[in-house]
C-alpha cells in the first residue's frame, strides 16, 4: 500500500516537473519563433542577409528568451511578485555566460518565485497595514538582487562547466572513432541550446580538416541533421495534445525547412523522456551516414534540409537523405510511444481529479448548506477571498476572517484576497467566493476547497471555517430548542394585524433596518403580517397593532396611546424577544 | 488613508440601487478620485456580481477593467436612512442603508475598508452609521475600530 502510494507520488512528481518545464517554455514559443524567423531570414547565411536586423539575433537569444523563461517560471510559483523576482534572478546567470542560459533560467525563475513566496509567508501577516507597498517592493527588490548575485557566482559557473564537459565528451568520442555515440552527447546538448557551441565550436573545425583532404566530412552532419527533431515534432503533431499539438506542425516547418532547430527544443524540455527519442534518432542517423559513407562539402548552416542538400557532394545524396529519414523515423516512433503512454497516465490523472471533484460535490449536495465534509479542511494553509476585481468585497471578507482567525488563536493560516481571474490552483487552499463567482473559482482552482458566501460581512460560514480549522471536525452549531415564549406571554399576539416600529429623527436608519430584518424573519417563518415604520404621531391606536420600541421611546408612546400592544426591547435589531414574537404570531 | 467629511453624503434617498451607486460614484468623481467612466464600471460590476455585502451595507466599486479610470484612492460614504434595495430579485429584499463607494489603487484603501468591514460586521453598528446625523459622527464611529 505504501509502496503503491510512493510510486504514484513519484509519477505525479515527474508529471509535475514536466508540466512545470512546459509551463515555462510554452508561453514563450512565440518569442522563440520570432527569433527563429529573424535568424533564418536575416542572418549572414540566411535568405535575405541584413546586417542591421541580424543584430537582434544575439540579444534575443541571450537575453530576451532566458529572461522570458525566468519570468514565466517565477510567475508559475508566485504570480507577478514571483515573476519579477524570477526575472531579476535570471539576469544573474545570463550576463557573462558563454552559452544561452535557458537551463539557468529554468532554475532561477522558479527559484526566485519560491524564495519570495517563502519570505512572504513568513512576513506578510506581520506587515502593518499601510506599509504593504514598501514591504512588497523592497523585499522583492532585495531578494532579486541576492539571487542575481548567486546566479553570477554559483549557477553560471556550474552550467558553463556542464556545457564544457559536453563538448569535451563529443571531442573524445570522435577521437576514439565511435561516431554514432557522439549523438548521445550532441542531442541533449543541442536541446540545452548548446547547438552552436558544439556545431561551430567542435564539429565544424574538425569537419573542415577532413573535408580538405577527403572532399567531404560526415562531421558536418552530426549536429545539423534535422531528422531527429522532425520526428519528435511530427509525433507531437499526431499524438500530442493541447497547445503542443497545435503548434507542432508550424514548428516542424520552421525546423526542417527553415533550419532553426531551436523551435523543437521546448517540446523536448516539456517531456524530458523525449531526450531518448532524439538521442536514438541522432545515433541512427549518424550510423546510417557512416554506412553510406555520406558527408557534406562544408558546414550546412542553418541545419535546414535545403542547406544540407546544397552542401551534399554528388553521389552522397542517397546516403545523406537516408540518414535524415532514418533519424526522423526512429525518433518519431520513440516519441510516439512516449506520448501515447504518457497520454494514458494523464487521462488517469484527470479521471482521478474528476472523481475527487465529484466526491466533493456529492458531499456538498447531501448536507444542509452549512456543512462541508470535515476532511475537506485538513491541512488548509491558505485562504483566499476571490471577487471580481479583488478590490472591495474580497478585501472586506478577508479582513474579517483574518481578524477572526487571529482571535481564535490560529497562526498557521494566511488570509489574502484577489480577483477570481488571478486565482491559482495550489494544494491546501481554501477559496471563499460569492455564489455568483463559485463556478469560475472552481474552474480556476479545481484542487482547492471552496466555500460560497452570500453575505460577506455576516456570513455564518466564517465561524464554521474557524471551527473547522480549529478542530477539523464538525461542530454542530444549530441552536437546539426553540426559545420559550416567556416575554411575549402577556401580549395577545393572535390579534396582531400589523407590527410597527417607531421612526424618529435619531433612528431613521435603525428603524428602516429593523423593519427589513423583521420582515425577513417573518418571511422565513412563513408568516405574513405587515411591518411598518411610522412616526409617533402616525400610529393607529388599536390593539391590532403591536409596537416594538426601546425603553426610552416607550415613555412617549404611553403618553399618546393606550390601546396598542407594546413590546419593549433593548435593541431593535438583535433582541431575542423579536424571535419569540415571530414564533407567537398568527 | 482617512475618511474625510467631504467624502460623506448624509440623508440621501436614491430610488434605485443604480442611483445609489451613481451618488457614490459622483462623489468620487467630484473629489478627483476617479474619471466619470468609473461610474459606469461600478454599475456594470454591480450588475455582474452584486456588491451588496449583507448587514445593510453595499460597497460598489469598478470592474477589473475599470481600474484604469482610478486617479487616486478614495472611499465615499452615502447614508440612505430609508434604505434602498440592492437586490436583483423581486422576491428578495437586500436593503442597504449605508453605501461605500470604493476606488482602490495600490491597496491603499484596504486599511479603511478593513475597518469598515470589522465595524459593520455587527449590524447594530451599521444602525449607528445609518442613524448618524452629522458627518463627524460617522467618521468617529468608524474610528472606534482601531
Amino acid at each position: 500500500m505504501d509502496d503503491a502510494k510512493n510510486k504514484t507520488s513519484l509519477k505525479a512528481r515527474i508529471q509535475k516537473l514536466g508540466t512545470a518545464l512546459s509551463g515555462m517554455v510554452m508561453p514563450n514559443i512565440a518569442a522563440i519563433i520570432a527569433w527563429g524567423l529573424i535568424t533564418a531570414i536575416f542572418m549572414a547565411e540566411g535568405w535575405f542577409p541584413n546586417k542591421q536586423i541580424a543584430e537582434l539575433i544575439g540579444p534575443m537569444l541571450n537575453y530576451l528568451l532566458p529572461l522570458l523563461i525566468g519570468y514565466v517560471g517565477g510567475r508559475m510559483v508566485y504570480e507577478e511578485r514571483g515573476a519579477v523576482v524570477g526575472a531579476i534572478a535570471t539576469i544573474g546567470v545570463v550576463v557573462g555566460s558563454q552559452v544561452p542560459m535557458f537551463l539557468g533560467a529554468m532554475i532561477m525563475g522558479p527559484l526566485g518565485g519560491w524564495c519570495i513566496k517563502k519570505l512572504d509567508s513568513i512576513f506578510q501577516d506581520k506587515v502593518r497595514s499601510g506599509l504593504e507597498m514598501i514591504y512588497n517592493n523592497f523585499t522583492s527588490g532585495i531578494m532579486g538582487m541576492l539571487l542575481a548575485i548567486v546566479g553570477v557566482y554559483v549557477v553560471n559557473p556550474v552550467v558553463n562547466t556542464g556545457s564544457m564537459l559536453m563538448g569535451e565528451g563529443v571531442d573524445w568520442i570522435i577521437s576514439v572513432h565511435l561516431l554514432p555515440l557522439a549523438n548521445i552527447f550532441i542531442e541533449p546538448a543541442k536541446v540545452l541550446f548548446l547547438n552552436n557551441a558544439i556545431g561551430n565550436g567542435i564539429l565544424v573545425p574538425l569537419g573542415i580538416q577532413q573535408a580538405a583532404s577527403a572532399g567531404k566530412s560526415v562531421l558536418f552532419l552530426l549536429e545539423s541533421n534535422p531528422g531527429p527533431g522532425l520526428g519528435v515534432l511530427l509525433a507531437f503533431t499526431f499524438f500530442g495534445k493541447g497547445n503542443a499539438k497545435g503548434s507542432a506542425p508550424g514548428a516542424a516547418f520552421i525546423q526542417f525547412i527553415g533550419g532553426i532547430h531551436e523551435v523543437y527544443f521546448p517540446y523536448i524540455l516539456m517531456k524530458p523522456a523525449m531526450f531518448l527519442a532524439v538521442i536514438a534518432g541522432g545515433v541512427t542517423g549518424t550510423f546510417t551516414f557512416q554506412m553510406f559513407g555520406a558527408g557534406l562539402k562544408a558546414a550546412a548552416s542553418p541545419g535546414s534540409i535545403i542547406a544540407i542538400l546544397a552542401m551534399t557532394p554528388k553521389g552522397s545524396y542517397l546516403g545523406v537523405l537516408a540518414g535524415v529519414v532514418a533519424g526522423a523515423v526512429v525518433s518519431f516512433i520513440i516519441a510516439a510511444i512516449i506520448l501515447k503512454h504518457d497520454r494514458s497516465t494523464a487521462d488517469e490523472f484527470e479521471a482521478k481529479q474528476q472523481e475527487m471533484a465529484q466526491m466533493k460535490a456529492e458531499s456538498k449536495g447531501k448536507e444542509t448548506p452549512t456543512n462541508l465534509a470535515p476532511a475537506d479542511f485538513s491541512g488548509i494553509k491558505k485562504i483566499i477571498f476571490a471577487c471580481d476585481a479583488g478590490m472591495g468585497s474580497s478585501a472586506m471578507g478577508a479582513s474579517l476572517l483574518r481578524d477572526k482567525i487571529k482571535k481564535a488563536g490560529i497562526t498557521d493560516v494566511s488570509v489574502t484576497n484577489t480577483a477570481v481571474s488571478r486565482l491559482q490552483d495550489e494544494p491546501d487552499l481554501l477559496v471563499v467566493t460569492q455564489v455568483e463567482l463559485a463556478e469560475r473559482a472552481a474552474q480556476k482552482t479545481p484542487s482547492a476547497v471552496h466555500v460560497q458566501v452570500g453575505n460577506f460581512l455576516n456570513s455564518p460560514r466564517y465561524d464554521e471555517i474557524i471551527a473547522r480549522l480549529k478542530t477539523e471536525t464538525l461542530i454542530n452549531e444549530e441552536t437546539g430548542a426553540e426559545p420559550k415564549a416567556t416575554t411575549g406571554s402577556e401580549l395577545e399576539l393572535s390579534n396582531v394585524k400589523e407590527i410597527n416600529f417607531i421612526r424618529h429623527d435619531q433612528n431613521i436608519g435603525t428603524s428602516t433596518m429593523a423593519v427589513s430584518l423583521f420582515k425577513d424573519s417573518l418571511h422565513k417563518a412563513g408568516k405574513k403580517v405587515p411591518v411598518k415604520a411610522v412616526r409617533l404621531d402616525e400610529l393607529v391606536d388599536s390593539s391590532e397593532h403591536l409596537v416594538i420600541v426601546t425603553k426610552e421611546a416607550k415613555k412617549n408612546l404611553d403618553i399618546r396611546y393606550t390601546n396598542v400592544q407594546v413590546l419593549v426591547v433593548s435593541d431593535l435589531l438583535t433582541d431575542e424577544k423579536l424571535a419569540q414574537i415571530i414564533a407567537g404570531l398568527a | 488613508m482617512e475618511l474625510k467629511e467631504n467624502m460623506i453624503l448624509l440623508d440621501q434617498a436614491p430610488a434605485t440601487k443604480k442611483e445609489a451607486i451613481r451618488l457614490a460614484g459622483e462623489l468620487l468623481v467630484k473629489e478627483g478620485c476617479v474619471d466619470e467612466r468609473y461610474i459606469d464600471s461600478m454599475i456594470k460590476r454591480n450588475e455582474d456580481v452584486s456588491t451588496y455585502m449583507g448587514n445593510f451595507i453595499a460597497i460598489p466599486h469598478g470592474t477589473d477593467e475599470g481600474k484604469r479610470f482610478i486617479k487616486k484612492t478614495g472611499i465615499s460614504v452615502i447614508q440612505v436612512p430609508l434604505g434602498v434595495d440592492f437586490s436583483n430579485d423581486e422576491q428578495v429584499e437586500n436593503l442597504v442603508t449605508v453605501v461605500f463607494g470604493i476606488a482602490g489603487a495600490n491597496n491603499e484603501h484596504l486599511e479603511l475598508l478593513s475597518q469598515i468591514a470589522l465595524y459593520c460586521s455587527d449590524v447594530s453598528n451599521v444602525a449607528k452609521l445609518a442613524d448618524a446625523t452629522t458627518k463627524a459622527e460617522i467618521i468617529n464611529l468608524l474610528k472606534e475600530v482601531g
